[in-house]
C-alpha cells in the first residue's frame, strides 16, 4: 500500500494545546496550504479492544454527519487524517464558547445579545432537525463561537439519525443539566424534543448567568426540574406513568417564570415557556419557535461584531489589527479555554 | 437513510461519469477484458453478500458496503489494494456506519476464513491471508479513498414508495426488491441516483411478471433516457449470467488480476 496519510499530518502546524476530554485532545494547529487556523481534534485511542476496533465509532459518526451538513451555524469538518486506529478530525477554529461567555462576569450580555445567541442555535438546530438529525449533547459547552461572534453547533459524538418510529435510542445522553424530563423517566423513544428542552435551558442560563436545573443526580435533576415547573400529572403529560423509570414525585405548584427571569420581556418568556413544556408532545419545534414574536420584535439581534467575546480574546482581537500578518506570534496567543469536547460533567 | 439526497455527498460527489470510469480503469482494462473485469467485480459482490449474511447483517449494510467497495476501484486499480481483503473492510466500515450492532474484528475475521474456506473454495485454493491489523490499516485508507463520504442512498426506499404509490403488490415488490441486489453486480451504483435505479429495477420486474404499468410509468417524472439504460445495464448482466459458469472461470480470472506487490507476510 502506498500511503499518502503518513504526509498528511504534516499540513497542519501545532500552535497549542487547546484542550482535552475523554474521548479527545484538541489542538489549534495552523492549515499550511491554505494559512487558516484550525482546530484539530485528536482521537484517543483508549484500551486495546477500542484499538481492535479500528476507527473510533463516535469519530465516525462525526465524520459521516459533520460530511453531509453545511450550515453556517453548524461546525465545518475540513479535513480527517491519521491511520490504523488514530483518527483526528480538523474543524474550523472557534475561539472560544457559550459556556466561557456565560462565565465571564465581565461579560454584559444585553438583550439583543441574548437574542442573537438563541437564533443563531435554532437556526443551526433547525437545520439538523430538517435533515433528521438529533444533536442529543446541545449544552453551552458545545455552541462554539469564533472571534467574529458566529455561533456554531459542535461536538456530534452523540448525535443520531431520527424518524424511524420503531427505533430504540439510549437515553443515557445529553449532560444532565441539559436533560430532559422524558429521557430523565427512561423514554427510549423521544425526538427533537430532547435538543429544544436543552435550548431552554440555555436560554435560561444566558438570562440568569448560571445553569438554570444543575441537578446532582438525575433524582435531583427531575425534583428541581418538577419544583421549578411544577409537577406533571398523567393528564398534563398521557404516558408519563408508563415510563420505563417513571416514579411519583410530590406535587410541586412550580414559580412563573417571570419571577425567575425578571428582566425577560414578555415575548422572551413565551419562548422559554414552550422550550420547558414538560410534557415533550406540547413543546415547541424549531419552525414554531422562529415564528414567535420575540424574533421579531425589537431589540434586533445583535450582529456579529457587536457580540462580546472574552477581555483575553477581544484585546488580543485588536492588538492583531497593526501586525496583519503575525497573527499567530505565540505571545499574542491568549488562552481561550478548552474547547472541550467530552460529554462528562 | 433519513437526509435529502440533493444536498448529500452521494449526489453532489459520487454520482460519477461514464467517462471518469473508463478513465480510471484504463490501467485494470489493458490487462483484463470489459467483461473479465466485471466478472471479478461480480464475484467479489458476491463475497462482501455472503460475509454479509454470516454476518447476520441487514441488506443495508451490505448494499453500503458493496457500494464503498465499487467507490474504491472507481479511483484506483485492482493492484491498489487486493480485493480480497477490502472486501471484508468495506463490511467492516459498513457496518459501523449504519450502526447495526457490532462486529468484532476477530469475529470477522474468523468468519472469513470459513466463508473462503467453505464456500469459496472453488476461487482460493490456499486459507484466508490477512489479520486484523491489516483490516485495520486498510480501513483508513478506505475512508480515505471515499472522502470521508460515508452515507450511501440505496434504491430500496425509493422502492418501497413507489410501490406503495401502484398499490401493494407484494409479488412485484419481492422480485423488485431482488434486481435492485442483482444491479449491485453492475455499475449502475456509481453512475445514477437510486431512486433512478429503483424505477429502472421495477420496470424490469413488471415486464418478468408480465404486469402492464405503462401508464403508471408514463406519469412519472423522471428522464426516461436514463431509466433506460439502467436496464440496459441490469438487463446485460443477466444476459452474461446465462453463459457464465464462476466456479469453473473464476480462478482464472484472478490469477490474471492485476495484483499488489508484496502479499501480506503471514
Amino acid at each position: 500500500m502506498e500511503y499518502k496519510l503518513e504526509e498528511r499530518w504534516r499540513r497542519y502546524e501545532k500552535i497549542e494545546f487547546l484542550g482535552e476530554g475523554q474521548f479527545a485532545t484538541v489542538y489549534k494547529a495552523r492549515d499550511v496550504e491554505t494559512d487558516n487556523i484550525v482546530a484539530v481534534k485528536k482521537i484517543k485511542v483508549g484500551s486495546q479492544d477500542e484499538a481492535r476496533d479500528g476507527i473510533n465509532r463516535t469519530a465516525l459518526r462525526e465524520i459521516k454527519l459533520l460530511q453531509e451538513l453545511h450550515h453556517p451555524n453548524i461546525i465545518g469538518l475540513l479535513d480527517v487524517f491519521g491511520c490504523m486506529s488514530n483518527v483526528s478530525l480538523v474543524f474550523d477554529f472557534m475561539d472560544t464558547d457559550l459556556e466561557v461567555i456565560i462565565k465571564d462576569t465581565s461579560i454584559v450580555l444585553t438583550p439583543a445579545n441574548v437574542k442573537a445567541y438563541t437564533l443563531m442555535t435554532l437556526q443551526g438546530l433547525e437545520y439538523l432537525h430538517n435533515n433528521w438529525i438529533l444533536h442529543r449533547d446541545l449544552k453551552p459547552n458545545n455552541l462554539l463561537i469564533n472571534s467574529d461572534g458566529v455561533l456554531k453547533i459542535g461536538d456530534f459524538g452523540l448525535a443520531k439519525f431520527y424518524g424511524s418510529p420503531n427505533r430504540i435510542y439510549t437515553h443515557q445522553v445529553v449532560t444532565r443539566w441539559y436533560r430532559s424530563p422524558e429521557l430523565l423517566f427512561g423514554a427510549r423513544m423521544y425526538s427533537t424534543g430532547v435538543d429544544m428542552w436543552a435550548v431552554g435551558c440555555i436560554i435560561a442560563e444566558l438570562l440568569l448567568r448560571v445553569p438554570f436545573l444543575p441537578g446532582e443526580s438525575d433524582l435531583d435533576q427531575l425534583t428541581r426540574i418538577f419544583h421549578t415547573l411544577g409537577t406533571p400529572t398523567e393528564q398534563t403529560w398521557p404516558g408519563m406513568t408508563s415510563l420505563s423509570d417513571f416514579i411519583q414525585f410530590k406535587s410541586f405548584p412550580g414559580t412563573p417564570l417571570k419571577h425567575i427571569f425578571t428582566a425577560a420581556g414578555d415575548d422572551l418568556l413565551d419562548v422559554i415557556s414552550s422550550l420547558l413544556m414538560i410534557n415533550p408532545a406540547q413543546r415547541a419545534d424549531c419552525p414554531t419557535l422562529l415564528q414567535m414574536p420575540y424574533f421579531a420584535n425589537k431589540p434586533a439581534p445583535s450582529l456579529g461584531a457587536q457580540l462580546p467575546l472574552p477581555a483575553s480574546l477581544s484585546q488580543a482581537k485588536a492588538t492583531k489589527v497593526g501586525t496583519k500578518r503575525k497573527t499567530n506570534d505565540p505571545s499574542s496567543v491568549v488562552q481561550p479555554k478548552r474547547l472541550l469536547f467530552d460529554t462528562s460533567m | 437513510m433519513a437526509g435529502n439526497f440533493w444536498q448529500s455527498s452521494h449526489y453532489q460527489q459520487w454520482v460519477l461519469d461514464k467517462q471518469d470510469l473508463v478513465r480510471e480503469r484504463q490501467y485494470d482494462l489493458g490487462i483484463l477484458s470489459d467483461e473479465e473485469y466485471q466478472k471479478i467485480f461480480i464475484f467479489f459482490s458476491n463475497l462482501i453478500q455472503t460475509l454479509g449474511e454470516q454476518l447476520k447483517l441487514r441488506q443495508q449494510v451490505i448494499a453500503t458496503a458493496t457500494v464503498y467497495f465499487k467507490r474504491f476501484y472507481a479511483r484506483n486499480s485492482l493492484k491498489c489494494i487486493d480485493p480480497l481483503l477490502l472486501a471484508p473492510t468495506c463490511v467492516f466500515l459498513a457496518s459501523k456506519v449504519e450502526e447495526f450492532g457490532v462486529i468484532s474484528n476477530s469475529r470477522l475475521i474468523s468468519i472469513c476464513q470459513t466463508v473462503v474456506k467453505n464456500k469459496f473454495s472453488y476461487a482460493y485454493s490456499q486459507e484466508f491471508p490477512y489479520r486484523s491489523t491489516h483490516i485495520l490499516e486498510c480501513e483508513f485508507y478506505l475512508l480515505e479513498n471515499l472522502d470521508c463520504c460515508l452515507i450511501v442512498y440505496q434504491p430500496y426506499r425509493p422502492l418501497l414508495q413507489l410501490l406503495a404509490d401502484i398499490g401493494h403488490e407484494d409479488q412485484l415488490l419481492a422480485l423488485a426488491w431482488r434486481v435492485v441486489n442483482d444491479s449491485l453486480r453492475t455499475d449502475v451504483c456509481l453512475l445514477y441516483p437510486p431512486y433512478q435505479i429503483a424505477i429502472g429495477c421495477l420496470q424490469i420486474a413488471c415486464v418478468v411478471l408480465q404486469k402492464d404499468l405503462k401508464a403508471w410509468f408514463a406519469e412519472l417524472n423522471v428522464d426516461i433516457e436514463k431509466i433506460q439504460e439502467i436496464v440496459r445495464y441490469v438487463c446485460s448482466l443477466f444476459e452474461l449470467w446465462k453463459t457464465y459458469d464462476e466456479k469453473k472461470d473464476i480462478q482464472a480470472l484472478l490469477n490474471k488480476m492485476p495484483k499488489p506487490k508484496t502479499q501480506p507476510s503471514r
